[in-house]
């Protein structure tokens, strides 16, 4: 019955940057679908809240504050989490920073701000994989499922940490899923498109009217797609980015709303 | 069984869809998905004389809950066939809501040897194919107020082969239909995606004839491995379910990590 494949019914996951946004969506969804979850962030109150939710699905939700910059911080994750659950066997790196600060000018960009950004975004998600792999490769058993970004794949005016960072991901992504098929952990990547959070980016990103489909994405389009690469029903899946973006990566060349036309003969 | 809470929305409850090309290997497990999901299927084949595989196909679908599926025997490079499938299905569904479409027919040879009715053969039953069920069903779920697509394709639509220069260019051409497609209904709320296999564990193909191109290929595969037809069900319902609501023009590829070597 190829719904109950998509269970994770059992499974333990950690996912990090769970108090707000994408990482609560998926949180919760997956708590719907049987996961217990190790939240990780910075803020406390953030992960109590999203604890919340997931406990009335019955699931357990480990509160784990965490400075994903910081390697021993990670390690002290991920081993909280084998100490609480006996196991991982998924890890989504989800946190991550910038995407509401797009336009500072290259020259005022300083170098910490760089720094912080880069290991955020992307320092984090190879630390926890270092963390987590001897675990799935002794079990072998896993799945790590990296958070990217369109911008990871394109570029935008005054963008640099950000792009830079998501772009780093992807490649991540694709040494960790061939340099461990062998030992059946499969390693993808959510490559989100525009997914206003707040206002502020909704009106930054206009209301989300360039993209094809017509809508931005809202956090919980992500949920699923997060839980069927969670889940065994996507164990010959490994290295891939998936898309989902409303339709905006495949185009670009033109914009939103208008088509050419041949020339009057 | 019933279904929890966060896995409903890959559910296909009242569903209709249609599987062209559901002789194929892929196209039986694209049905008998749709069934297990939910939907209820009408089952067409990509060429005449499939009847005994078309029977095989509802056999299973039938064990998966939709009793006596209806089959249509066509050919999908006729237009004429397309259309009047896309009609029957509506009448003896009540709609139509999903199309899957596994249309595929290999072609390996030297380029500089390949003649004409080469070209017209691979293009039209790789390609032409594709476009026609895409236009004739679309046509359909354009009146009809939406639905969903997805063209089971392979990993030839990403990269070169030698030896396969037409059949690459035709699954390539796929690929790109799907991504000026999908940005041209967007807004019809009709979905376009597909899927792209690896090197597959079916029966009359170049990957499983005992050899050198099967041993070193197998060896090269990140999985060291060829996919079995039924690991594609969980991205094909992914794509065709509410689940990948905000996902159109993409390609899934389902590899093992294939596309991510050197």
């Amino acid at each position: 019955m190829i719904l109950e494949n998509f269970s994770l019914e059992g499974k333990v996951a950690i996912i990090t940057g769970a108090g707000r946004g994408l990482g609560r969506a998926m949180a919760i969804r997956f708590a719907a679908c049987g996961a217990d979850i190790v939240g990780a962030a910075r803020t406390v109150a953030q992960l109590e809240d999203t604890a919340a939710e997931v406990r009335k699905s019955g699931r357990k939700f480990l509160v784990q504050p965490t400075d994903v910059s910081s390697s021993e911080q990670v390690n002290a994750m991920v081993a909280a989490a084998l100490k609480e659950f006996g196991r991982v066997d998924v890890l989504v790196n989800n946190a991550g920073i910038g995407e509401d600060s797009f336009g500072k000018k290259l020259e005022e960009i300083t170098d910490a701000e760089w720094r912080t950004g880069i290991d955020v975004n992307l320092s984090s998600q190879f630390y926890a994989a270092r963390a987590v792999i001897p675990h799935m490769v002794a079990r072998k058993r896993g799945k790590i499922i990296n958070v990217a970004s369109g911008y990871g794949l394109r570029g935008g005016k005054h963008n640099y940490m950000y792009a830079c960072s998501k772009g780093a991901i992807l490649q991540l992504t694709r040494s960790l899923a061939l340099t461990y098929a062998d030992d059946n952990i499969q390693t993808n990547c959510i490559v989100p498109g525009i997914f206003p959070h707040n206002e502020a980016m909704m009106r930054f990103f206009k209301g989300g009217k360039f993209i094809p489909i017509g809508r931005a994405g809202q956090d919980d389009d992500v949920g699923p797609l997060a839980v069927f690469l969670a889940s065994e029903a996507s164990n010959h899946i490994n290295g891939e980015l998936l898309i989902i973006d409303g339709g905006g990566l495949v185009g670009g060349i033109v914009p939103t709303g208008v088509a050419p036309t041949n020339p009057e003969s | 069984m019933a279904i929890p809470a966060g896995l409903r929305d890959f559910a296909l409850t009242g569903k209709r869809g249609l599987v062209i090309g559901a002789e194929h290997p892929l196209g039986r497990v694209a049905a008998v998905t749709l069934a297990e999901a939910g939907a209820r299927v009408l089952l067409a084949s990509q060429d005449a004389g499939a009847d005994e595989a078309l029977r095989q196909t509802a056999a299973a679908v039938a064990a998966a809950g939709q009793k006596n599926p209806p089959i249509r025997v066509q050919r999908a490079a006729l237009r004429s066939d397309l259309s009047a499938t896309a009609d029957l299905t509506v009448r003896q569904l009540g709609g139509l809501d999903i199309l899957v479409t596994a249309l595929d027919a290999p072609f390996y040879a030297p380029f500089e040897e390949s003649d004409d009715a080469a070209f017209d053969r691979v293009i039209e039953e790789n390609f032409k194919s594709v476009w026609t069920a895409s236009q004739e069903i679309g046509r359909v779920m354009l009146s009809r107020g939406g639905g969903t697509i997805v063209h089971i394709s392979n990993v030839m639509a990403e990269r070169g082969v030698p030896n396969a220069t037409l059949y690459c260019a035709a699954k390539g051409a796929v690929r790109n239909l799907v991504r000026a497609l999908a940005l041209e209904w967007a807004r019809r709320s009709v979905r376009v995606n597909m899927i792209e296999c690896g090197w597959l564990d079916a029966a009359d193909r170049a990957e499983t004839q005992p050899g050198e191109f099967h041993e070193r290929l197998v060896k090269y595969l990140p999985y060291k491995r060829l996919l079995k037809p039924d690991e594609i069900a969980g991205a094909l319902l992914y794509l065709v379910s509410p689940a990948a609501g905000f996902v159109t023009g993409e390609a899934i590829a389902i590899d093992g990590g294939l596309l991510c070597r050197v």
